[in-house]
């Protein structure tokens, strides 16, 4: 009986560490920004209590805010439709046997790999009105048509999306393929005999085979999509005039470079807020199917 | 015979398809390719993206390295990752021991706990960070970052490591006691050099996403001797607004590194990437 309460106590020491580190560094840390955004506060000097008083600003007196909630829902709605489409496209593709298919695998997945903000001074190269790919291209061809892209409040959000875009297919495409590999050929099989064509096969078959994994993708996509910064960052820091202004540039702009850290850290409790709202069901989900 | 044919049509389909993709793909390497080449006073004469020019600028490289400041920014780098990379995987690795092989209580509860630390946005433990950083003097330096670092990677670490050694059938554990290893010795000895194709993938990906971040980075380091390669780069083109080319050059080289990393362990990502989804 001593003994196996001892025993017992040293499963939990190989615990300790990863503990630790994780309350410290997460636990503790979100906590305590939820406690700070009920302040109005500078940083440095004394802070002044103001309840939910940040949250109702953001709420109802603040048009950037509200742009960069309206973004960060933009860009789900994007990540989903297109993101999801093209990567699960790029999967069909390459799950077909062919000769140099995983060289076509790795060539695709490659942008994952480079650093999102190096991908977004890539972008500016693009973008760029005089020296940038897509003027230029038009140029060789001798159509005089110009556009600022990212400096443009209209497309700015758009083109940022298609540089996060060109890095973002790989991820969701390798669980894509892995998904398609776990659909047996047994029953693709059957449906060809029923006389089910190619199309049909793909939607009434393939895809509720894959449920699990377009949840997963889903999932991932949408928490993606709530924290992206680095390449919005990188490429427009939420400008021009705050048209590409996303919750987390917002709250690093309203924290680090405004000062406003009591409504800088309620932007970031607003953001978990928001995503437990995805995390919730799909962690129960999981945890159902196991 | 036509049935044949079709096939063989749908075959050039295929990769008039994939080639039509990939040219897409590629642009913006062959941007950044193509515009490293050149000096200021290409851009100037108003050569086409498309053009060679007189003189390749070679000297971009150089400067960009030395003068660039991205020698140093590498170095930062590299310290940081390898010194994150190893500690986050060791104590991840224990965590999932205690987690799958030996009998604590709630194990899946705490597997939960540990798992939605993955899917919090780093903005929110930012601030007291930044504060408790400046408190204890770890604002700039390297234990501040890959301390946090390993916080924050700590969930997929875990998630990745459960899920192998939760195949690792039980047997091996009784034998292993009978034997008279201990905890310890069972993880050390036996689970962890069994768990090392999974290892092998996290230290990997793991490498790359310590080595490409920004946010963390950026609040924890201003010192530019401190700084890591994505901080770096970020002053680097803040220095240089309108060089171009010299511009290129130093985002070309800080991507050159990674590039290698990828292809030589290419085939950890996407079969590992699978592997870790099926678990």
């Amino acid at each position: 009986m001593k003994k196996g309460k001892k025993s017992n106590f040293g499963a939990y020491a190989f615990l300790i560490p990863a503990a630790v580190i994780y309350l410290s560094v997460i636990v503790v840390p979100v906590f305590y920004s939820l406690f700070i955004s009920l302040f109005k506060w500078n940083g440095v000097s004394d802070r002044e209590f103001v309840g939910l008083g940040n949250y109702v600003n953001l709420f109802t007196n603040d048009p950037t805010f509200l742009i960069a909630l309206k973004n960060n829902l933009i860009w789900i709605v994007l990540t989903i439709c297109v993101t999801m489409t093209v990567s699960l496209g790029f999967a069909v593709i390459l799950n077909k046997q062919f000769r140099g298919r995983t060289v076509f695998r790795a060539f695709f997945y490659f942008p994952c790999v480079i650093a999102p903000i190096a991908v977004a001074i890539i972008w500016r190269w693009i973008y760029n009105p005089n020296i940038g790919f897509i003027n230029q291209f038009f140029k060789a061809f001798g159509i005089n048509y110009k556009q600022t892209w990212i400096s443009d409040p209209k497309v700015s959000l758009y083109a940022i999306f298609i540089a996060a875009l060109w890095q973002g297919i790989g991820q969701p495409m390798i669980l894509f393929l892995a998904g398609l590999q776990s659909v047996s050929p047994d029953v693709l099989e059957a449906a060809t005999i029923d006389g089910a064509g190619s199309v049909r096969k793909f939607f009434s078959v393939t895809c509720p085979l894959m449920k699990e994994t377009f949840v997963m993708v889903i999932a991932t996509l949408i928490v993606a999509a709530m924290k992206v910064y680095d390449v919005v960052q990188g490429l427009t820091g939420g400008g021009p005039n705050n048209s590409t202004q996303m919750l987390a540039t917002y709250m690093y702009s309203q924290t680090f470079q405004y000062n406003n850290v009591g409504m800088g850290t309620a932007v970031a409790c607003v953001m978990v807020l928001m995503m437990m709202v995805v995390i919730v069901p799909y962690i129960s989900f999981t945890a159902k199917e196991k | 015979m036509s049935g044949k044919s079709k096939k063989i049509t749908k075959k050039v389909l295929l990769y008039v398809l994939l080639g039509i993709l990939a040219l897409i793909w590629i642009i913006p390497i062959f941007t950044l390719v193509a515009t490293s080449l050149k000096h200021k006073k290409d851009f100037m004469s108003g050569l086409s993206l498309f053009q060679l020019p007189a003189e390749i600028a070679w000297d971009n490289f150089y400067n960009a390295i030395t003068k660039g400041r991205l020698i140093t920014y590498m170095k930062n780098d590299l310290i940081v990752s390898f010194l994150k990379v190893p500690l986050g995987i060791f104590v991840g690795s224990l965590a999932a021991f205690s987690m799958t092989r030996l009998k604590i209580k709630h194990s899946t509860g705490v597997f939960v706990f540990f798992l939605i630390g993955m899917m919090l946005p780093m903005q929110t433990a930012l601030v007291p960070i930044n504060m408790i950083y400046s408190k204890l003097g770890l604002l700039n330096t390297y234990f501040g970052l890959f301390y946090v670092y390993i916080g924050f990677g700590l969930s997929y670490c875990i998630l990745v490591m459960r899920g192998f050694m939760k195949g690792i059938p039980g047997d091996i554990d009784e034998a292993a006691y009978i034997d008279g290893c201990n905890k310890w010795q069972l993880f050390y000895k036996i689970i962890f050099p069994i768990a090392k194709p999974a290892v092998a993938t996290l230290f990997i990906t793991d490498f790359l996403s310590t080595w490409n971040e920004y946010l963390l980075a950026s609040v924890i380091i201003n010192d530019n001797g401190l700084k890591t390669v994505p901080v770096g780069i970020m002053t680097f083109v803040g220095e240089h607004g309108t060089d171009y080319g010299y511009l290129c050059a130093g985002v070309l080289v800080s991507v050159i590194p990674v590039m290698i990393v990828y292809l030589v362990f290419q085939r950890y990502f996407v079969e590992g990437m699978a592997g870790a989804v099926k678990s």
